[in-house]
């Protein structure tokens, strides 16, 4: 018996145990989201008695018709999309640019440069918003979105770099010297050579970047005023009135939709980043 | 074609010296080789000519001009590497053109010269396919396209067969050696087998520690190494070396071995000799016969091992005073170790140097 047991070990079969464990565990997860789905599907003094009460149950779209009309959801969503893409995009273009250059090539400073750029790993973003505030206000870019892209493109370097740098590491050093010897300049062997065989930590920082730009909630808060994504909305709907939580779970539905759709169709790329980040093989 | 000359290359790395102050000529269309052990600089050798190392001190001459400060398009080099280095992402068709894409040829040009160079290298039917779908050889194959293509004067190899297996790393030696005799460029090839380079070059460099050996063809390396370390890196099995001291008589010595057999010998200087002095007696397992009875000038060898390669078998076992030594075995009837023999060697084959491991030339050779 225990023979059987340690063989279906071996050829990797979990013990019927670990799927109860894992599927718990899923259930329990998921609850949330049920609830929220639920919550925004039904009248407020239903769900004001817990979301799973099912004396009275009825369904309807009301919270999603006054959310739409009450606030611009559509204008927030266009702003998330601005904000995210434009601050997801400039990391993907430097980073292995950046990376390439602190790797491959060799310049005054290397060094320094790069502890200074890694080191801003340690910097929590929270310690710049008031000087940024400042700044932000004398240059007049208040309510400008770029008041929230150039922090989140900036501060994403240090760890965007590193990631893309670690894959580096693996990177085979032939593949640069066989294009210097077909002609290939510093630049050339950039984008011929090492960006197209690093879409997947490229793609990695795209994905993480994204997820972290469009949930970012205290730069919009703090340096927005009109011009507000959805997260910020999502404050602000629930800032706004005491019992609206069939209204606020609208806009939770809406603001995590999207990261939730890239994380499915992206999840290979997280544990390629993941595994970069190790600086493990693929 | 091009002729290649370093005058006084070093190479520092920090205040290490891995190459130093070497000088040589590498002639217009010759298959040159570089060997050596391991870390003896072989292969910086080979990437500062490639320029792909910086040359410390000293000069890189292609066809007279200096090119120390060139890039590799501009010193006119190719260079096949020992890991293949072949574009994953692009096909075998755009790995063989894109340094030909590189300096700006017409697409039909380019086309045109990775047909002719997928003609000689017998890779045509490759061309559409990404380098991971192919075998070891069939990837060496492409990596030698990508250097042909671009008609370079000076060919580098660096290793390029070592990832291959037995067999197919003799053949591909033999496709070398034809691609050469085909195209006629001079080919600098870096190698640690001495098997390769004896069958692939014109001229061998023996390298050791960054400094040149020896320089010669591969026949006169063999049999006229300028020192014991080419006379043992050259040959396989490597030659034996016993401890002998001289005596002098008249115009004459002897050469006698721990083992007490003496070697009568006529040295070609006389005044590098000295009576009483120690010699490395150096012999080839090749040069050494078993022989039915002992005599004063034979040598007795306790077998250790028998080896059989098929056509060949070695001896490998210790003379009385415990110096290793190998011999080529003739004879019918095979022997175990602790089988104790006879060894008779050829005289006039044996080759003398010196304590510090200079060659002391014979008269007779």
């Amino acid at each position: 018996m225990s023979a059987a047991r340690n063989n279906d070990a071996m050829i990797g079969k979990s013990s019927p145990w670990a799927t109860w464990l894992v599927g718990a565990v899923a259930f329990l997860w998921i609850i949330p989201i049920v609830g929220i789905i639920v919550t925004s599907i039904r009248p407020l003094n239903e769900i004001s008695l817990g979301w799973w009460n099912v004396e009275q149950f009825t369904l309807t779209l009301d919270a999603w018709r006054t959310v739409w009309d009450k606030y611009p959801l559509a204008y927030a969503f266009w702003v998330s999309v601005k904000i995210s893409v434009i601050s997801t995009l400039i990391p993907m273009i430097f980073a292995p640019m950046a990376a390439y250059a602190f790797h491959f090539l060799q310049f005054r400073f290397r060094r320094v440069m790069l502890i200074i750029v890694i080191n801003a790993f340690v910097l929590p973003s929270q310690v710049v918003v008031i000087p940024l505030f400042v700044l932000w206000r004398k240059l007049g870019l208040i309510d400008n979105i770029w008041a929230v892209i150039i922090p989140f493109a900036g501060m994403s370097f240090a760890w965007a770099v590193y990631l893309v740098k670690s894959y580096l590491d693996d990177f085979p050093r032939e593949l640069i010297e066989a294009a210097q010897v077909d002609g290939c300049g510093p630049i050339a062997r950039f984008f011929y050579i090492v960006l197209p065989n690093s879409l997947t930590p490229i793609a990695a920082v795209g994905i993480l970047q994204f997820l972290w730009t469009w949930n970012g909630l205290l730069l919009p808060v703090v340096y927005l005023r009109e011009e507000l994504p959805l997260t910020a909305l999502l404050a602000r709907i629930q800032g706004v009135y005491d019992r609206n939580w069939d209204q606020v779970a609208v806009a939770a539905i809406v603001t995590t939709v999207v990261p939730l759709i890239i994380f499915i169709v992206f999840q290979r790329y997280f544990t390629a980043g993941a595994s970069t980040r190790s600086g493990s093989k693929e | 074609m091009a002729q290649m000359q370093l005058n006084n290359a070093c190479k520092d790395y920090g205040s290490l010296r891995v190459i130093d102050k070497l000088n040589l000529k590498v002639e217009d269309g010759s298959f040159t080789v570089f060997v050596g052990p391991s870390g003896c600089g072989k292969s910086t050798l080979l990437r500062m000519i490639a320029g792909l190392e910086h040359i410390s001190d000293g000069e890189l001459l292609i066809d007279g001009e200096r090119k120390n400060e060139a890039t590799p398009v501009g010193r006119g080099v190719a260079m096949v590497f020992q890991n293949y280095a072949l574009y994953p992402h692009m096909s075998v068709e755009r790995n063989i053109g894109f340094g030909l894409k590189m300096a700006k040829l017409e697409k039909k040009d380019i086309q045109d010269r990775v047909q002719k160079a997928a003609e000689i290298l017998k890779i045509e039917p490759l061309l559409k396919r990404k380098p991971a779908a192919l075998s070891g050889g069939q990837r060496q194959r492409v990596a030698i396209g990508r250097a042909i293509v671009r008609e370079p004067g000076l060919f580098l190899f660096d290793e390029p067969l070592s990832n291959l297996d037995a067999e197919l790393r003799v053949a591909m030696r033999v496709e070398i050696a034809k691609l050469h005799r085909t195209l006629g460029s001079t080919m600098i090839y870096v190698t640690h087998d001495q098997t390769e380079a004896m069958t692939l070059a014109d001229t061998i460099v023996v390298l050791h520690d960054g400094t040149i050996e020896q320089v010669g063809s591969p026949v006169e390396l063999y049999n006229d190494p300028d020192n014991m370390f080419v006379a043992g890196f050259i040959g396989s099995p490597r030659m034996n070396f016993l401890q002998g001291t001289v005596t002098l008589e008249g115009n004459g010595a002897n050469v006698q071995l721990l083992s007490g057999a003496r070697i009568p010998v006529t040295p070609e200087q006389t005044e590098q000799w000295t009576a009483g002095m120690r010699v490395h007696v150096g012999m080839r397992p090749e040069h050494l016969r078993v022989c039915e009875k002992a005599d004063p000038s034979s040598i007795s060898v306790n077998v250790d091992v028998m080896e059989n390669l098929g056509g060949t078998r070695y001896i490998y076992g210790q003379t009385g005073d415990g110096e290793n030594i190998t011999v080529e075995y003739r004879e019918e009837h095979l022997l175990r170790s602790g089988d104790t023999v006879s060894v008779r060697m050829d005289t006039d084959k044996l080759r003398l140097f010196a304590e510090s491991g200079a060659r002391l030339r014979l008269a007779t050779v």
